[in-house]
């Protein structure tokens, strides 16, 4: 194809994988930026919204209906554990924390491969999704093309969220100043299980939509939440804008590398993650993690 | 215990005799952040041997200042020169090798391992063989030579068994500093040595120091707000406000100077 | 960590005189077992260096495993060196990679690091599925032979001697790295342990101590490994896949982390589970994470710290009724 139509397709493509990676960073980076912890489950429950979403499509019949329902349903478990769990820990030093939602991940693992099998499952998109749009005059999956979409609205969801709402000012200022919040007669703790409950949902709408993708595999978890970790290691800790660079940046090396050297790019990110660690410890714009 | 208003005048012993090259030099040194500048043009002799107070009001740049000479933080302009030797913006553990120990206004310690070990492990850092993954006999009792003399000289021989995290505000301040000369450092930099110590312990702890400092020739860079303290031990005193020099002299010079009296008495920040 | 008291020496000293004279006792099956045991025990207590003694908590501890593993295999299949110098020249490879590894690592410190170890662990994983030519790729390595030597001895390549072999390297290993914790290096590791600020304001280039006991703890995880792959003739690509990495981070907290013999004690507990438990039910793996994670919330000193605090009550018993 002409370069002018290949250049479109894999940008086009590239901003559907950041789409996903974003769905991934963000809600990592928004439980990092209020409780300073890293969820280590974090790609556990993009697998969950995968799988959950796979039995809601079977159950209704509609890929819609699992597109909401998983991200609900998972993220009121996130909040659920948050506030039954997670909350006693808060005392105890940043590993202890770690290797927790380490063996969570581990539980939750194997416990995904117990309710559905071993086995990678497949989960069809919407029939007005599949088919092919045609890019200057090449055929694109308009299933890409709704996911490139489907991350731009939601980035601008929660960016408005954040920056024009009630709820984004109280997000923001307990991420600056936790104590100062309550002493305002909030109640932090709630907007702790709030916000961990909005990323574990992130994650989980990450994992329904990558799922007609990648199909539900167990193999998601581990790469899904060192994704994740990269992504905010390159936008930086805490920050909702660096979540989007970093999405943006990880998915255009990748997807141009492994156009161009496919056996790289695995690499590629690595690299560029070492880069950014080596010039910028903090990350792009990140607070220190 | 001696009375400290009683002694007021420093030792007379001041080193500070004849040396053409000082022994710690800064030149200009400053420290920018974006628009805040911290340290603003520094310039300091310190000559060897010498007690040099470096005084003013909260957020004048004390800290930072010292940051600067350790290598904990990089300057933005000016130089630091240790014997002779360029230091400026080598890493900590490097200019920490070449002689300048220093303690921390907020106390650092290992709480876990004892008063010994605390002390042992700061003497170990200066010796050859620090590193060595086998043996170590010979080591560890050089360490612990120093150690001990460091924690007798502090007056902590009791609590040397005990965990550092243990210790009393107080003696942990004290094993901060009995870390620092375990070191046998030709320059210690005290970041306010008795901050939170009752009137007693501060008392005890420039006891300690002036009898310390009149029998070695150890350089020193001292940050307090205790007057009293810096009226004792200090030779030589230098005021900082705001980030910048505003007087520089002996100790009567600068109490008596109008500036560094409108600072403090006038204008607190 | 203090001397030995003579009671702990004399109770090493037997559990080491069983250990000799297992063979001669155990079942066939029993004493392959035994030997597992202690392969997976020095892997684990290759990871307490650097998660017990420097506090460098590694999830890509499978990195090093399958590394020695895939090194050891490509040695004995495509070269007639003897099984013995495969092992140790393995290990040593093992050692130098991750003199690099350690290297990028220590540029992040807490949990970054810990992250960085896991993404070098998945890098590996991802090259041995596509170097096929070294590799295997998906089948990985096959009919890896104990190769006779030296002087054409098959002392090592009998079930008896292959045991001994093992528990040489084990026993090596672990005097090995009591000798280092007890060091002037394991001072400083103490001293980056508890307060890594102090240590390097006290003039000790912490990094460089940080990359060594990565580039010492890789070496011995990578010994093991390469012990594994003429034990069980293969390596394949689970050996450097991330649940092992977790299974044996669990193995030294559960065991009990910077105690060197907890750890063993973390591998024992492992297989005793997995061998006993899948018996009775598919979710044991489940059943250890969540026994992981109690140990995390109430017991962190692992088994073997709550064996030494029983032992100090009862000697406190002992001292007030006695």
């Amino acid at each position: 194809m002409s370069t002018l139509a290949l250049l479109l397709n894999q940008s086009v493509n590239a901003l559907s994988q950041a789409a996903l990676l974003f769905f991934l960073g963000v809600g990592l980076t928004l439980i990092f930026g209020i409780m300073r912890i890293v969820n280590f489950a974090h790609g556990t429950i993009y697998m969950l919204g995968a799988f959950i979403g796979y039995t809601l499509v079977n159950v209704s019949g509609s890929f819609w209906v699992a597109l909401i329902g998983a991200p609900l349903v998972v993220g009121a478990l996130g909040w659920a554990f948050e506030r039954g769990i997670l909350r006693w820990l808060y005392r105890r030093d940043a590993h202890a924390f770690l290797m927790v939602t380490f063996g969570l991940a581990l539980v939750a693992g194997e416990a995904v491969r117990l309710l559905w099998g071993p086995d990678a499952l497949q989960v069809p998109p919407p029939p007005v999704l599949s088919g092919v749009v045609f890019l200057l005059d090449e055929p694109f999956p308009v299933y890409r093309l709704f996911l490139a979409v489907a991350g731009f609205v939601v980035a601008i969801a929660i960016w408005q969220l954040l920056e024009r709402t009630r709820l984004g000012l109280l997000i923001r200022a307990t991420s600056q100043n936790a104590e100062m919040v309550h002493a305002l007669g909030i109640d932090v703790s709630l907007i702790r299980s709030g916000v961990f409950g909005i990323g574990c949902g992130l994650a989980a709408l990450g994992g329904v939509l990558a799922a007609p993708l990648v199909t539900a595999a167990h193999g998601m978890a581990a790469t899904a939440v060192i994704d994740a970790f990269v992504i905010v290691i390159i936008g930086g800790m805490g920050s909702f804008l660096g979540s989007l660079i970093g999405a943006l940046l990880v998915a255009f090396v990748q997807v141009f590398g492994n156009y161009y050297l496919p056996d790289f790019a695995l690499a590629f990110m690595y690299l560029v993650m070492l880069i950014v660690l080596v010039v910028r410890p903090g990350g792009l714009l990140g607070k220190e993690a | 215990m001696a009375d400290v208003a009683a002694a007021a005048a420093p030792p007379p012993a001041a080193a500070a005799g004849g040396e053409d090259e000082p022994l710690l030099q800064l030149d200009g040194l400053t420290k920018a952040y974006g628009a805040l500048v911290a340290v603003d043009n520094v310039s300091m002799r310190v000559a060897d041997g010498e007690v040099r107070a470096v005084i003013g009001p909260n957020g004048a740049g004390k800290t930072t200042l010292f940051h600067l000479v350790t290598g904990v933080v990089k300057p933005t302009r000016g130089s630091v020169r240790f014997a002779g030797e360029d230091i400026t913006g080598r890493p900590a553990h490097v200019i920490c090798q070449k002689g300048i120990s220093r303690t921390f206004q907020l106390t650092s310690l290992f709480p876990e391992m004892s008063a010994r070990e605390n002390a042992m492990l700061a003497a170990q850092a200066r010796q050859p063989r620090r590193w060595h993954p086998f043996g170590g006999a010979e080591v560890f009792l050089s360490a612990r030579e120093r150690a001990d003399a460091a924690i007798a000289r502090l007056g902590l021989t009791d609590v040397a068994e005990r965990p550092a995290g243990l210790l009393s505000h107080g003696d942990q301040r004290l094993l901060e500093v009995a870390m620092a000369m375990a070191q046998s450092p030709k320059v210690l930099i005290l970041d306010e040595p008795t901050q939170g110590l009752s009137v007693e312990e501060t008392a005890q702890t420039v006891d300690t120091l002036a009898s310390f400092l009149a029998d070695s020739r150890v350089t020193v860079l001292l940050v307090e707000h205790d007057m009293e303290v810096v009226f004792r031990l200090a030779h030589k005193i230098t005021v900082l406000h705001r980030g910048g020099v505003i007087a520089d002299g002996t100790p009567a010079e600068v109490k008596a100077n109008a500036r560094v009296q409108e600072a403090y008495l006038g204008g607190m920040e | 960590m203090g001397r030995s008291s003579p009671l702990a020496l004399l109770a090493g000293l037997g559990v080491l005189g069983l250990l000799i004279a297992a063979p001669f006792g155990l079942p066939v099956f029993a004493l392959t077992l035994l030997t597992e045991l202690l392969i997976l025990g020095l892997f684990a207590m290759s990871l307490d260096l650097m998660v017990g003694y420097a506090r460098l908590v590694s999830f890509g501890h499978a990195a090093a495993y399958g590394l020695g593993a895939y090194s050891a295999g490509y040695i004995l299949l495509n070269t007639s060196l003897p099984l013995p110098f495969a092992v140790f020249l393995a290990a040593l490879l093992t050692g130098v990679v991750a003199v690099g590894v350690g290297w990028v690592c220590t540029l992040a410190t807490g949990v970054s690091f810990s992250m960085l170890t896991l993404a070098f662990a998945q890098l590996l994983y991802a090259i041995a599925f596509k170097w096929v030519s070294v590799t295997g790729g998906s089948d990985g390595l096959a009919g890896i032979p104990k190769t006779p030597g030296p002087f054409g001895t098959t002392l090592f390549s009998s079930r008896f001697g292959f045991y001994y072999f093992t528990l040489a390297c084990l026993v090596g290993a672990f005097l090995f790295c009591r000798m280092l914790v007890s060091s002037p290096f394991g001072a400083v590791l103490r001293g980056i342990r508890e307060n890594e600020a102090k240590t390097l304001s006290l003039g000790y280039n912490t990094r460089l101590y940080k990359i060594a006991v990565v580039a010492v703890a890789y070496a011995l995880g990578g010994l093991a490994g390469a012990l594994f792959a003429p034990f069980r003739g293969f390596a394949n690509t689970e050996l450097l896949f991330w649940l092992l990495s977790g299974q044996v981070l669990i193995m030294v907290v559960v065991g009990g982390a910077g105690t060197l013999i907890g750890p063993i004690l973390g591998a024992a507990f492992f297989l005793m589970l997995e061998h006993q438990l899948s018996i009775y039910t598919e979710a044991w793996a489940l059943f250890f994470g969540l026994v992981f994670i109690a140990f995390v919330l109430f017991a962190p000193e692992g088994i073997w710290g709550l064996a030494r605090a029983w032992g100090e009550r009862v000697k406190l018993k002992g001292v007030l009724h006695g």
